[in-house]
């Protein structure tokens, strides 16, 4: 390309596309796409990173009872003679913003939450200020959160979240618009009253325009196809929620069970559809996965893609009632949840709790 | 803060319970044994119950620790073995479950360039395989996000080059 400034792809960038391209920034992603050069290191990366994780593998299956009684043992014996080493890790900060970096910002305006996501996100995003990981939290607040346009268009925000904490359901009900779901039975270690949190519908107004579009483009090194007539300057009506969510806290301050049901998003449009728009915007070159994802919430089709960030859960598959749903767990073990669609409302419960445990709460709720 | 010195932790079981196979995964690609990797979990256990690092923190906090202590073990191990090996077969290897998949001869040569890496990149590289994401290998070894990919990619070309150096006939 004739005034090509990027420089080919750094092999920790190439690394980094093997198993974690959501990672990668766009404009590197877009660059190795169309790079010879590129694209046969990423091969030579791929092949060392099998070669290694092949070398690496392991199938050990420790018998965790027996192994619980040696430590028992050993732990009792040691615990009034071993001095105290080791403390909290001192780098708190630099976790929380590694957090921050793929998440928060990564999604732009995915603070435009909605509903009792909004509710539920306000709550986990004092466990990421109390530097305790809840992953799960970020793919909850995401379910509701409005897609991050702004590279595309104007976003404005019509309703802002403003999620509220009530002391009883019908409260929460009264704003949310949805009746609180009724936990047939606690998972043991959950135990008290929850908190009521419900938040009223956000809107946020996006009219595309194919200026910022191509701008978008250009950064990743392509030129903008045309755009459907009509759809420069169009604006669109995104919503999301309003919703509840009821919260159970434990000790340390990680929720230690939420039970959420939002009103699943909606796009409005008056003139061009929203789905021209949206089409066009996932046919250009640079859309991030994330984006490509809430974007694909809004088809009105039932399916409801999570934007999972890969490297903080996996994603497993349920049903709750006869419907699909998606079960998360965080890679670091601690959260579990599981989200289903049901004539247009979305439901999450999540928690630090087993996955059996989260789908006993999803399947008894009343 | 509690005074952890003479503690059993409340959490300590619920986190054992939880945490216990991934944190003898995360030893065993290293070591490449079970029984060693069990040895080195056990270790880092109680080192766990002796700190106050949240219960929502440990499986990261203990993936650090039971790699840097695998990887003591492996050099120390190595030393033993070379003075084993001068005075016998040096057929010191329990064969096990990983033992399965990946055959005696090639575990001793990935060992032999896992404990010749620098020990960043051997930790970085096996906290990634054990499924820590690059943020988290990032906040565990002091390491900006950008750089480690670099660092595991570093790791993972040495690692070839050692793997297919040793392989060649003897």
């Amino acid at each position: 390309m004739f005034f090509r400034t990027d420089p080919h792809a750094a092999d920790g960038v190439l690394r980094r596309l093997v198993d974690e391209p959501a990672g990668v920034a766009d404009a590197d992603r877009a660059h190795v796409a169309g790079c010879g050069d590129c694209l046969q290191r990423l091969s030579a990366v791929r092949a060392d990173a099998t070669l290694a994780a092949d070398a690496l593998s392991t199938t050990t299956t420790p018998d965790v009872d027996l192994a619980w009684r040696r430590l028992s043992a050993a732990a009792t014996a040691t615990a009034t003679t071993a001095p105290a080493r080791a403390t909290a890790p001192a780098r708190g900060r630099r976790w929380r913003t590694a957090l921050r970096s793929p998440v928060i910002a990564g999604l732009g305006v995915a603070v435009v939450l909605g509903g009792a996501g909004a509710a539920a996100a306000g709550d986990w995003l004092q466990v990421f200020r109390t530097e305790e990981v809840a992953p799960i939290a970020v793919s909850t607040a995401d379910l509701v959160s409005l897609p991050d346009l702004s590279g595309y268009g104007d976003l404005t925000v019509v309703a802002a979240p403003d999620p509220q904490e009530f002391a009883d359901a019908a409260a929460a009900e009264r704003v949310a618009g949805v009746s609180a779901p009724e936990v047939g039975q606690l998972p043991a270690g959950v135990t008290g009253a929850p908190t009521y949190l419900a938040s009223e519908q956000v809107v946020a107004d996006f009219t595309f325009s194919e200026a910022k579009a191509a701008q978008a483009a250009a950064a990743a090194g392509e030129t903008l196809p045309p755009a459907p007539a009509g759809l420069d300057g169009a604006t669109f009506r995104l919503a999301a929620g309003p919703g509840l969510a009821e919260v159970w806290r434990s000790s340390s301050g990680v929720p230690a069970l939420l039970v959420a049901r939002v009103t699943a998003p909606t796009a409005y449009s008056s003139g061009v559809p929203f789905e021209t728009a949206r089409d066009y915007i996932l046919s250009l070159p640079g859309v991030p996965d994330q984006l490509a994802a809430q974007l694909g919430a809004f088809t009105g089709d039932g399916t409801l893609p999570l934007p999972v960030p890969a490297e903080l859960a996996t994603t497993d598959t349920a049903e709750v009632d006869g419907h699909d749903a998606t079960v998360l767990a965080s890679r670091d073990g601690t959260m579990t949840g599981v989200v289903w669609v049901e004539d247009g409302v979305v439901s999450a419960v999540a928690g630090s709790l087993t996955e059996d445990e989260v789908l006993d709460v999803a399947r008894g709720l009343g | 803060m509690r005074a952890a010195q003479d503690h059993v932790r409340d959490d300590l079981e619920q986190v054992f319970r939880a945490d216990y196979p991934r944190v003898v995964g995360v030893a065993a690609r290293v070591l490449g044994s079970r029984d060693g990797a069990e040895d080195v979990a056990q270790e880092v256990f109680l080192a766990f119950n002796r700190t106050t690092v949240p219960a929502a923190e440990a499986f990261r906090w203990m993936s650090v620790a039971a790699a840097h202590t695998a990887l003591n073990h492996l050099r120390s191990g190595r030393r033993r073995s070379a003075r084993e090996e001068a005075a016998t077969d040096g057929d010191r290897c329990v064969p096990d479950a990983a033992d399965d998949v990946v055959d005696r001869d090639e575990h001793r040569r990935v060992r032999a360039a896992l404990g010749r890496l620098p020990r960043t990149q051997a930790v970085a590289l096996v906290l990634r395989h054990s499924g820590l994401s690059y943020a988290e290998v990032a906040a565990a070894l002091d390491l900006s996000p950008g750089s480690v990919g670099t660092t595991i990619r570093r790791a993972e070309s040495a690692l070839r080059k050692e793997l297919s150096t040793d392989v060649l006939p003897n």
